[in-house]
């Protein structure tokens, strides 16, 4: 490989190169083709140039190579050869259109278990990045700690067992008036050595928090009687277990596991219904360690009269212990919960954006957290600020059932609104400056917003030609990387026509 | 079409496109998508949703996603005959594609709610792909809703300039075409600028260079467009 000085050299070589076949080919072409290479070796009269993707390859060896050739034996008569080669992951997104912002989220964080678990093969590949020249180190918006990525659930304990999620504890769980009679039971039968109901039967809509109570209940019992075995799974697991156990012919073994627990708990048992012979096996199972005065608990998205499709012997049994409903949330416990999951994550989330999401997202639990699982980490891969702004694009998909699509005539006049010109100027043939910059905002939006050809932008505004449009893109372009605030109206035009 | 007589008639031979992270050009439009990702497996939860318009690289980017991770790749319809528990002990995580529009039949849907809470449970990850991001998605079943609309999303935008050329570029790449740098830039400059609309204008110009036997120049790729402007076939 070359020298410190030889380096220099070619660096200066390369960029005069680059800059004749900026002038020869046009700026679109250098910059889709001829800006994304790099100068990775040149030595015994060979430049090898680095790119992206197989086809920026082979694209560029057919209609660029000759001339690059050509260009830097002009330079360097030593230089007889141009290679081209492809190295994947050189080229980092930007996303931010400032920086690599997201460089450094490939770096697994460190000290985690998910990190340990990674294949080797990323770190080569982390490598390559690295020899290509990305600045990998560079403003990373992600903490090396926390982050986004929550912690991983505890490991099994118990090979039956589902695997608890290590956040849903009875500390990080919210109280209210919808849930506090729940909650307090649940934590009932965490805390008591004796079966004082059985089963504890749990119901609610969906995401109100059921599985958080079981995965609590599960959590305590670990950590105040670890000898006890507690069997958390969803009702889906029990019936694959046992569908499994019998295709195996095996269900003498499947029904063994259950003898010696001494929690058992079942989500979701709605999705037993109809299986009959799971359901048989779920009724024997759940009779065999009530008789045995171990503990049962259930979660459903009805009470247990309303399981229609539960047998009836089977629904009176569930209903004859202690049967705790959870209502849907209110404004106060949404904030409540917001909160809790805000400090959880370890970040800071202005009121204003919290009291926006409790206000608009009021479905259940889950998908409110959810929500700002999801604010919080597009703006931490982004590097985004999180203000109310973030939130309605982030989460566009919840706020609002569809994207608009915008027409060109919505475009002009709301354009024409903002400048106060006529919209009958959009299409004139006048060429005062007060109406032509308005026209090419409008053409400028018109390409970005919409997916017409420019032949047909240009027949929008009357009847114009598409270099007229081109012409018109540039233009803004230019106008909205030198003049800020002018950037900043045509920002504010397309936040209108998009909302 | 009219069958000129001398006109070949071509056979629509099925191209094989290119899907490894090598030929995918990362843009603004695309970036979010594939940092997402390239994040794997610290994702923020079980799920991740890709979604963007038809032709905009989802598939491309599951397979390379999957290349990655040892995904396996199921579409949604699939969903309801597979042994999701077995999948998952072989493979870290699972792509379903086209979850979209196949949602609303009860046993895909419940197929999906459950592959959903199996990946959750054994710590793997779901890739999901569809036109439009999750929370839209028509689904009746309310727990696969609420678990669907948490899913972190990565949209891929309808395509930049630069995205555009690219595109174009691979498709005829694809179908072996050879094209000058002047028809890419007609192309960009009169066409509607849609991935859809890309795939269409160069299928037309494969099956019409076939059987005209002529070599797509500028003139011809402008006979094309127009002959698709007549045909109105540039509906979405």
């Amino acid at each position: 490989m070359s020298t410190g000085s030889m380096d220099a050299a070619i660096a200066a070589q390369w960029d005069r190169v680059q800059g004749q076949l900026r002038e020869e080919f046009g700026d679109a072409a250098f910059k889709s083709w001829v800006a994304p290479m790099t100068v990775t070796d040149v030595r015994d009269g060979a430049v090898t140039l680095a790119v992206p993707t197989r086809f920026i390859r082979d694209w560029v060896l057919t209609h660029y190579a000759d001339r690059i050739r050509a260009l830097w034996n002009g330079e360097n008569p030593a230089v007889r050869t141009v290679d081209v080669m492809v190295v994947t992951n050189m080229q980092r997104p930007d996303l931010t259109g400032g920086g690599p912002a997201a460089a450094a989220v490939n770096d697994p964080v460190p000290g985690s278990p998910r990190a340990a678990a990674m294949e080797s093969g990323r770190r080569t590949e982390a490598a390559a990045a690295g020899r290509a020249g990305t600045p990998a180190s560079a403003a990373a918006p992600v903490p090396a700690h926390g982050g986004f990525m929550a912690a991983a659930p505890t490991g099994q304990v118990d090979d039956l067992s589902a695997s608890l999620d290590a956040r849903y504890t009875f500390e990080n769980f919210v109280v209210g008036k919808p849930n506090e009679f729940a909650h307090a039971a649940a934590q009932r039968v965490a805390d008591s050595d004796q079966v004082s109901f059985n089963p504890l039967f749990l119901y609610g809509g969906v995401g109100l928090g059921k599985t958080h109570l079981m995965h609590a209940i599960a959590h305590r019992l670990r950590e105040r009687r670890p000898e006890r075995r507690v069997i958390y799974m969803s009702a889906e697991k029990f019936m694959y277990s046992f569908v499994r156990a019998l295709r195996h012919q095996d269900t003498i073994s499947f029904k063994e596991q259950f003898r010696t627990v001494d929690v058992l708990m079942i989500d979701d048992v709605q999705f037993i219904s109809g299986k009959d012979s799971t359901q048989e096996e779920f009724f024997h199972t759940f009779n065999a360690l009530v008789d045995q005065g171990r503990q049962i608990v259930i979660s459903a998205d009805k009470s247990p009269n309303d399981l229609e499709e539960i047998g009836a012997r089977l629904r009176s049994r569930m209903a004859s212990g202690l049967v705790a409903d959870i209502h849907p949330t209110t404004y106060e416990l949404r904030l409540g919960i917001l909160d809790a999951k805000a400090e959880q994550m370890g970040v800071e989330v202005p009121v204003k954006v919290k009291e926006f999401l409790a206000h608009k997202i009021t479905s259940n639990a889950r998908e409110l957290e959810g929500a700002l699982t999801r604010l919080v980490a597009h703006a931490q891969l982004v590097g985004r600020e999180l203000s109310l702004e973030t939130a309605h694009d982030v989460l566009a998909d919840l706020l609002r059932a569809y994207d608009r699509r915008v027409t060109i005539e919505e475009i002009q006049k709301k354009v024409a609104e903002h400048f106060q010109v006529r919209v009958a100027d959009m299409h004139s043939a006048r060429r005062a400056r007060a109406v032509t910059r308005p026209r090419q905002v409008a053409m400028y939006l018109s390409k970005q917003l919409t997916s017409r050809s420019l032949p047909e932008i240009g027949r929008k505004f009357g009847g114009r030609d598409h270099t007229t449009v081109m012409h018109a893109v540039k233009k803004v372009e230019e106008l909205i990387a030198g003049d800020a605030a002018f950037a900043e109206d045509v920002n504010l035009l397309r936040r209108m026509l998009e909302s | 079409m009219s069958t000129d007589p001398g006109k070949q008639l071509p056979l629509d031979l099925p191209h094989r496109p290119a899907l490894s992270r090598e030929d995918f050009l990362v843009t603004p439009a695309n970036a979010e998508a594939v940092v997402w990702l390239d994040c794997w497996p610290r994702w923020p939860g079980p799920a991740l949703a890709l979604h963007g318009p038809r032709g905009c690289g989802k598939t491309h980017l599951a397979h390379v996603f999957a290349a990655r991770s040892g995904a396996a790749i199921l579409r949604a319809e699939e969903l309801p005959d597979e042994d999701i528990p077995y999948l998952l002990d072989h493979h870290r995580a699972l792509v379903v594609e086209g979850a979209d529009r196949l949602v609303p039949d009860p046993e895909v849907e419940q197929a999906l709610f459950h592959a959903w809470n199996l990946v959750k449970d054994a710590q793997r990850h779901i890739l999901l792909t569809g036109e439009e991001p999750p929370a839209r998605w028509k689904v009746d079943l309310p727990d696969l809703r609420s678990r669907l609309s948490t899913a972190q999303t990565a949209a891929i935008a309808a395509p930049d300039d630069i995205l555009m050329e690219a595109v174009l570029v691979k498709l005829f790449i694809d179908r072996q075409l050879r094209v000058g740098p002047d028809v890419i830039g007609f192309l960009l400059r009169h066409m509607e600028r849609s991935f859809a609309a890309a795939r269409r204008v160069v299928a037309a110009a494969d099956t019409m260079s076939l059987a005209e036997r002529r070599h797509i120049t500028v003139r011809f790729i402008a006979k094309v467009l127009d002959a698709q402007n007549r045909d109105g076939s540039a509906k979405p």
